[in-house]
């Protein structure tokens, strides 16, 4: 017994012994030893919505990251700024009525394996787009792809459609490879089946090519030879998939260079860390809607009830309580795109307005409910910490709320069919254009969720069409006009813009946000 | 859901005991247990299946972004491809038809196959599982047979609050408290993942990162893998050690008393092997039903250690799915840990028959 207790324990002293040499053999792979820009190597951490790297069928946030450090758009924007589009792989000019788009394709880039980026490749992939019918297809609904020279193309639209060179800088309509692409199954049709070749390998012109694709896990970039543009500083990109509080330790103690998903807490709680952050207001607004059809409640449609709603909030709280970065919208329209308007010009707290316009209101203290999405976050900010608070504000004027939060997958549906009596939701937008925000608008997509009829209030309607209409300078207006009404009439409340996180350890010197693909990976320095 | 081990037990013990003459007994036993397993994979099929369509939420909605799921033509797609256009049971026939070929669906989030998504998946919450139970169940056994031996002294007493401490612990708080002190603190081990993210995986053979890379003879591969395995496996072991602990040392206590254990120590046996060949190996039959049980539910509960650890396995993969509504993944996921319980079930019994001559003659 006692020998074969030696034996055992010379046994497992052996083992442990094997085990100690290759953790210290493995010691090299840690990626502290590879941080900094020379290093050639970058470590993102992000929490993933991703679902493929095919950058014709992804929509998702994480998918736009990958899609536009693997491709290339036909249009882009410099940095932040997306108030006004730049050259991509082709330039543009639109016509006096913007029905009619001609792009000419630069033709310096190449694909990853060399070849030359085509007028025939763009047309591909922009048909490709609408014909695999995939989240993304919406974005060039009604409009008409044709080649009409060696390096020209028309996209021509039936109606006036002065949103499109804000829609094409979208890595959704990233350029890829038409012969490669069609070699592995891939078509412009609903029977493409190039995806799964895409998730394995790359086939554009943008400044990475993929190494590995894991949807759950992580993403590996190396850089592309035949990049046209700029080298990146690093040679190889690992974006893994980390929750939040895993990923502030991680870039505090410099396992990871960028941390993309840090909540306001979180980054409150970096102030004495060395590390850098970087807060900008977010694509995303967060809004209360007000149900205005008396068949789901009289009180939420009763323009009484709302004027002290929007009276009642404490629009200043609640954007303190969101942390640095975070800004009050004027209108529905996000604070970076043409046509905001400025906070001053929205909703303020006027707690006498509010009691005053709730005693003329049908209001007899009942419980009102307030639904929302207690499983998600927009920009790590939580939902719930909103609503509690817009509950504690509105008590104040003598509204009871009740909050029945709900997992989201269960709760968009009673948003979606228009159920909820009051709802409190967010908007991102599917491209940085005014435009976008028309579905606000009475009878139109997020209107209806407020039972808000084509008919229901006509002023609303015609300001929405005049923007709809405006083109060049005058649409900057035109929206702003719209924002008015609506914040007067309309049954939506913008209450915030929650602040864009990106958290860098020192060894990154920069990094450049973007509301449309939140970071490209490339210009990481 | 499957039945608890006692109840296969008593089922086994029941239907052995008529043996008719040209079958061998353990053959028909095995018949009747591999028999009785493919009805409850019939159950956990119907049961996922309803379950995960009893839920009041449409998967078109919580797949689909805002304009595509605007777009009835778009939305008409989907349903028809993901078959949901048709009649419950129609739906289900179909599923269980797929199923039995292997095919587990396509994830509406990812589109990919449900199969392929959990054969990454389920080699990572098993590398981790397996390395906890096995932690678990040395140190766990080890100080239960202590304790018990120790009985009312104070190392009993030490190891039962010990081993309390070790079932109260939550395990997500624990998790991120483990991480913040061993790896951001003192950095002794590395942090986020299965490897440092300038590591390749080894070539898959398994699944398991440290089996793949001794197989390529991937040294410093393996010991990266070993080195991540520590925090989670860790975490995730402290409550399977308490609830060992705690069991082993009742089912020692009971052995000790028995006759057959006087005999041998009044028979003069040394003392280890009294307790090594008499007391621990009659006090394994209720230690092995634990330990069948936690592993199962080790496998189901790594949710928040995988999610702390990005570890990306079952448990992750569970959640993402429930919370994305996506049916083929969680009917997949609820498949899956329904063949492990059962699986390991039936390995119990085996196992009983092993060790406890009275159940196998029985």
């Amino acid at each position: 017994m006692k020998k074969s207790l030696r034996r055992s324990l010379g046994v497992a002293s052996a083992l442990t012994a094997t085990v100690l040499f290759a953790t210290a053999c493995a010691g090299s792979n840690s990626p502290s030893n590879s941080g900094g820009g020379d290093g050639k190597s970058l470590v993102v951490d992000a929490s993933f919505d991703l679902k493929t790297a095919d950058p014709n069928r992804q929509y998702e946030t994480t998918g736009s990251i990958v899609a536009k450090s693997l491709y290339e758009t036909l249009l882009s924007f410099d940095g932040e700024d997306v108030t006004t589009p730049v050259d991509g792989l082709a330039s543009y000019e639109m016509n006096a009525d913007n029905t009619v788009m001609t792009l000419t394709m630069k033709g310096d880039s190449k694909f990853s394996d060399g070849s030359d980026v085509t007028v025939d490749d763009a047309v591909f992939s922009l048909e490709r787009v609408q014909g695999v019918k995939g989240n993304p297809s919406f974005l060039l609904d009604g409009v008409t792809v044709a080649k009409t020279g060696d390096d020209t193309l028309t996209l021509t639209s039936a109606e006036p459609n002065p949103a499109l060179p804000f829609i094409l800088p979208n890595p959704a309509l990233g350029v890829v490879n038409q012969e490669v692409v069609e070699a592995n199954g891939g078509s412009n049709t609903e029977s493409d089946a190039a995806e799964g070749f895409l998730n394995t390998e790359s086939a554009g012109s943008g400044p990475y090519m993929l190494e590995s694709f894991d949807a759950a896990a992580e993403v590996v970039f190396t850089s592309n030879p035949n990049y046209a543009g700029d080298k990146p500083a690093y040679d190889r990109v690992v974006l893994r998939n980390v929750a939040g509080p895993t990923q502030k330790l991680n870039v505090e103690k410099g396992e990871s260079q960028v941390a993309l998903d840090l909540n306001p807490d979180q980054v409150a709680e970096l102030g004495s860390a060395d590390v850098k952050v970087i807060s900008n207001p977010s694509r995303y607004m967060i809004f209360l809607l007000m149900n205005q059809d008396p068949a789901i409640s009289t009180v939420t449609s009763d323009p009484k009830f709302m004027e002290a709603v929007k009276n009642a909030i404490d629009y200043d709280k609640i954007v303190d309580m969101a942390g640095k970065g975070s800004v009050q919208p004027g209108g529905v329209i996000p604070s970076i795109f043409v046509g905001a308007l400025d906070a001053k010009e929205g909703n303020a707290r006027d707690l006498d307005a509010a009691k005053k316009a709730l005693s003329e209101s049908t209001y007899k203290g009942e419980k009102i409910t307030l639904n929302f999405p207690n499983d998600i976050t927009v920009q790590g900010l939580s939902l719930q910490s909103v609503a509690e608070a817009a509950q504690a504000q509105l008590a104040e004027a003598g509204i009871t709320i009740e909050l029945a939060p709900a997992p989201v997958a269960t709760e968009l549906d009673a948003y979606r069919d228009g159920k909820e009596t009051i709802g409190l939701w967010y908007w991102g937008p599917d491209f940085p254009d005014p435009s976008n925000y028309l579905v606000f608008a009475p009878g139109e997509l997020v209107g209806l969720r407020a039972g808000w009829p084509a008919d229901g209030d006509p002023a609303v309607t015609t300001l929405a069409d005049a923007a709809k209409a405006a083109t060049g300078d005058a649409r900057a207006a035109a929206y702003e006009e719209f924002q008015k009404s609506l914040n007067a009439t309309g049954p939506f409340i913008p209450l915030l813009q929650p602040a864009q996180n990106v958290v860098t350890s020192p060894t990154v010197s920069s990094v450049i946000t973007n509301p449309v693909w939140t970071v490209d990976l490339a210009l990481i320095k | 859901m499957p039945s608890s081990s006692n109840d296969t037990v008593a089922v086994a013990v029941t239907t052995g005991n008529a043996p008719r003459r040209g079958i061998p007994p353990l053959v028909r036993y095995l018949a009747i247990r591999l028999g009785l397993t493919a009805l409850l994979m019939l159950g956990v099929t119907i049961v996922t299946f309803t379950l995960t369509n009893l839920v009041p939420a449409d998967p078109v909605q919580a797949a689909l972004g805002e304009q595509a799921a605007a777009n009835p033509e778009i939305v008409a797609k989907f349903r028809a491809e993901n078959g949901l256009d048709k009649p419950l049971p129609v739906q289900y026939i179909t599923y269980l038809g797929n199923v039995l070929q292997g095919d587990l669906g396509t994830s509406t989030q990812t589109r990919q196959p449900v199969a392929e998504e959990l054969a990454k998946a389920f080699p990572a919450t098993i590398e981790l599982a397996l390395s906890a139970i096995v932690f678990s169940a040395l140190i766990g056994i080890g100080l239960g047979l202590w304790a018990a031996m120790k009985r009312r002294k104070f190392t009993d007493q030490v190891i039962r609050v010990v081993s309390l401490i070790g079932l109260s612990w939550p395990t997500f708080w624990l998790a991120l408290v483990v991480y913040y002190v061993f790896f951001f603190l003192l950095g002794w081990f590395p942090g986020s993942g299965r490897l440092s993210p300038a590591a390749m995986p080894p070539p898959q053979v398994t699944g398991l990162y440290t089996v793949d890379s001794l197989l390529a003879g991937q040294w410093s591969t393996f010991g990266d893998a070993v080195y991540h395995l520590i925090l989670p496996a860790s975490v995730l072991a402290l409550y399977t050690i308490g609830l060992l602990t705690r069991f082993a040392r009742s089912a020692v206590m009971e052995v000790l008393d028995m006759d057959y254990v006087k005999a041998a120590r009044a028979k003069g046996l040394p003392k280890r092997k009294v307790v090594l060949g008499y007391v621990l190996r009659g006090a394994l039959v209720p230690i092995i039903t634990v330990l069948g049980l936690a592993f199962g539910s080790l496998l189901s509960g790594t949710v928040l250690v995988e999610k702390v650890y990005s570890w990306h396995g079952l448990g992750e993969y569970s959640f993402s799915a429930a919370t994305k509504l996506d049916l083929p993944a969680i009917m997949g996921v609820g498949l899956v840990v329904g063949v492990v319980y059962i699986g390991l079930n039936f390995l119990v019994d085996v196992l009983y028959g092993v060790i406890d001559p009275r159940v196998r003659v029985s």
